[in-house]
């Protein structure tokens, strides 16, 4: 049984449908990439995976249990299982690093200050923030304030974590410290989905890659077989105009 | 000029300047809290309320910021008699106070409010924040931190300006005081050279109190001058 199984996933903006029937599996300790242009509704899997764009059809299922998106105890218990990373890291900004690490499990789920506190510190130093813990979020780098939102969604132990263009607001310099974090806990074998615009490092970590166009599936494979020899045109016209360069 | 500046009967009647300067600083603070009240209702109604609810706040604060303060006061004072009701006039001044005081900081809280960033709130309920958590740990944290200039310098107008128009109906805070004290022996410009001095101190230390709170409990970096 698939750890993860996407099946016809539908969603709308409006009148606007952005998914179009999203299909894919992925297995436990995968790393899975979705690539594609822009609008092509890779970030909107993620935001419809974590209820934060309603489902308008289809299915997902978490070790064969099905997500009911319109029944909230169901939608916690998939919010449980799955953690999600901005773009734009959305720290909380009145908190201290370390609270915004700590506020979940303390509050929502109701775990022990203590324990709570050293798990984030333990976060924070795989961060490399440890010097950090007293700082505000406006007071870090962007990859700084990123590798926080890494750890505050890791403090939820949560069995899949999403990752949506989680470099794409960084200034170049400051990819590389967010793409080491990422490398690491795949390494560690973490469960993730990534959206992506950085080929080199997907073609590195991602086990399964899914080129998305128009809200669809196109094409899935191994990096190796997508980047360098796609089935079909529309993947080929994709992925000749970004890795040419 | 050859006026002869006398101080001696401004320093005798010292005590009763002061009491005129604590009931000054009541009405400011307790004028204040009522408005934050009002305010925090008015701004939570524009922002997520029922549009005929909405008309009726927008009514309200169109009608309150356009009118002096003076009058909306003697219009309690002069004006609820005629229909059977009798405040005193400390009273009507806190009243009337408030009921100004609401009508502006539902502008400035309605700022904050709007201010909120949706992704922070959208980070909050994938963690699992419940609506009132979300309120309880993001919202007002928020909305308290971007407001709180605006709100410390609006209660010095209160306390300055706002407090001082219940002289007009015989209260007895600090510009009161200075009105009865200086009819009795026309020493007009001790009194009142005085009660700037008294205004500017209590002003003063609302200043520093709120930056020092403002910096304490929400970060900002308020300034003084």
């Amino acid at each position: 049984m698939p750890h993860l199984a996407v099946n016809d996933l539908r969603a709308k903006y409006g009148a606007l449908e952005v998914l179009k029937g999203v299909s894919f599996s992925m297995e436990k300790g995968q790393v899975v990439a979705l690539v594609g242009p822009s609008g092509s509704g890779k970030s909107t899997v993620l935001r419809t995976l974590v209820g934060l764009t309603p489902v308008s059809g289809g299915s997902v299922t978490i070790h064969g249990d099905e997500i009911r998106y319109s029944n909230a105890a169901s939608v916690r218990r998939a919010r449980d299982q799955m953690a999600i990373v901005f773009q734009q890291y959305n720290l909380f900004q009145n908190m201290r690093i370390i609270d915004n690490v700590t506020v979940a499990p303390t509050k929502i789920k109701k775990r022990p200050k203590a324990e709570a506190r050293a798990d984030a510190e333990r976060l924070l130093a795989m961060v490399g923030l440890a010097d950090k813990l007293n700082a505000f979020p406006d007071q870090l780098s962007g990859g700084q304030q990123q590798r926080v939102a890494i750890a505050r969604a890791l403090a939820l132990h949560p069995e899949i974590l999403l990752l949506d263009e989680v470099t794409s607001a960084l200034d170049p310099e400051l990819v590389n410290e967010v793409l080491d974090t990422i490398r690491r806990l795949a390494t560690e074998g973490m469960t993730m989905i990534l959206v992506s615009h950085e080929m080199a490092f997907v073609r590195e970590v991602a086990d399964k890659v899914i080129f998305m166009d128009s809200g669809a599936v196109v094409e899935e494979g191994l990096p190796e077989q997508l980047f360098d020899a796609p089935k079909t045109d529309r993947a080929r016209e994709f992925f000749g105009k970004i890795l040419r360069h | 000029m050859d006026y002869n500046f006398q101080y001696g009967v401004v320093w005798d009647n010292f005590g009763a300047l002061m009491e005129g300067a604590w009931l000054t600083f009541q009405l400011g603070v307790f004028a204040f809290a009522g408005g934050v009240l009002i305010g925090l209702l008015g701004a939570s109604i524009k922002t997520y309320g029922p549009w005929p609810l909405r008309f009726l706040v927008d009514c309200y604060v169109v009608f309150i910021t356009n009118t002096p303060a003076l009058i909306q006061i003697y219009f309690l004072y002069f004006g609820l008699p005629e229909l059977g009701v009798r405040w005193s006039n400390e009273t009507c001044v806190l009243i009337g106070l408030v009921l100004n005081a609401g009508a502006y900081l539902t502008m400035i809280l309605r700022a904050g409010f709007l201010s909120v960033r949706k992704t922070e709130l959208e980070a909050g309920q994938t963690l699992g924040f419940s609506l009132v958590q979300q309120i309880r740990y993001i919202v007002v944290p928020h909305i308290a931190k971007t407001v709180y200039p605006a709100l410390a310098n609006f209660f010095i107008v209160v306390l300055v300006m706002g407090t001082s128009i219940g002289a007009l109906i015989g209260v007895d805070d600090l510009t009161g005081q200075a009105i009865n004290l200086s009819s009795i022996n026309y020493r007009w410009l001790e009194y009142f050279s005085v009660v700037a001095v008294i205004y500017v101190v209590l002003t003063f230390v609302a200043s520093i109190g709120l930056a020092l709170l403002g910096r304490w409990a929400f970060r900002v970096r308020a300034r003084i001058f």
